[in-house]
């Protein structure tokens, strides 16, 4: 290959990745969102969360848990059916920090088809929404979505397959998970550890 | 008789000169011979040929083990970190689940 051939290919590989954004190849698999590049904002934030595990990953997770240990466990069968989970949080020193357009974008996806809203919760005084959507393929869930925004804080979580809320609500009180009070739930047995 | 037999064997052992010729050759038949010494020194080589294989190949073992105790390293580092995100995104997903319930209840009580 000569010299100009190779420049050629170099700059169609470098416009390729410019053009593409990251995760597209995950893009077609439903209940996949395509999430903006919050680099802007994460600069701003003096708090980020940004977790993007692909099913490898996922995998190469569930390898490092103990299976007969039954907190590992239950969350070993949590991931066990997911495909994908990505996360962006941000929190800030200010109020509202955030821009509104990323949000849109990314509402805009989950207004298509196969997506449908569960709970859209809005509180005026505190400023605080949620958004949570599920993406159904046949009749089965293969993606949730949630927006939560309140004045100095962000978050998008993007989990593609197989969710199971409950089997997740069981998660309450682990790992720093918190403990919900979810409508007709008993709270769980006092963790020994 | 004895004498006689005596004389016979006397004259067929008696020193000969094998004459000039004769030391040429054996000079000759010398100088072409291969050096004993040689064959040690080939012997050596070889010896030292193998010693050199033995310990390429113990460096490349030696290599071999190191990578792989470093892919076992790197590979748990990874899964850990990835066993780190899946809890920390389980528990902005159940914190943020549960603050959709706590607003649906304040609104709830605030319209009561």
């Amino acid at each position: 290959m000569n010299t100009s051939a190779r420049m050629l290919s170099a700059a169609l590989v470098t416009s390729w990745l410019a053009v593409v954004p990251p995760g597209i190849a995950a893009a077609g698999t439903p209940g996949t969102l395509q999430l903006p590049n919050f680099e802007a904002i994460a600069g701003k934030a003096i708090q980020t969360v940004d977790i993007s595990l692909d099913t490898s990953l996922l995998s190469m997770a569930a390898g490092f848990m103990d299976s007969s240990k039954p907190d590992d466990a239950a969350v070993k069968e949590i991931i066990g059916g997911l495909k994908g989970v990505y996360v962006r949080s941000y929190t800030f020193n200010g109020d509202f920090q955030y821009p509104e357009a990323d949000v849109d974008s990314v509402r805009k996806q989950l207004s298509q088809p196969g997506w449908q809203r569960l709970v859209a919760v809005h509180n005026s005084p505190g400023h605080s929404n949620v958004d949570i959507y599920i993406c159904t393929v046949q009749g089965r869930a293969s993606g949730l979505a949630i927006i939560a925004s309140q004045p100095r804080e962000f978050t998008i979580v993007n989990i593609v397959g197989s969710v199971d809320l409950q089997k997740l609500h069981q998660l309450q009180g682990k790992f720093g998970i918190p403990q919900m009070q979810l409508p007709d739930s008993k709270p769980p047995a006092p963790d020994n550890k | 008789m004895s004498n006689e037999l005596n004389e016979r064997l006397r004259a067929a052992l008696r020193p000969v000169d094998p004459g000039e010729a004769f030391t040429q050759r054996v000079l000759a038949r010398i100088a072409s011979e291969p050096p004993r010494a040689s064959l040690p020194a080939h012997r050596a080589a070889r010896a030292l040929e193998l010693r050199w294989m033995s310990g390429a190949l113990l460096a490349i073992v030696a290599a071999g083990l190191l990578a792989a105790h470093q892919w076992q390293a790197q590979h748990t580092q990874q899964g850990q970190e990835a066993r780190r995100q899946v809890m920390e995104a389980l528990r902005v997903t159940s914190e943020k689940l549960d603050l959709a319930y706590r607003v649906v209840k304040h609104t709830e009580h605030s319209g009561a």
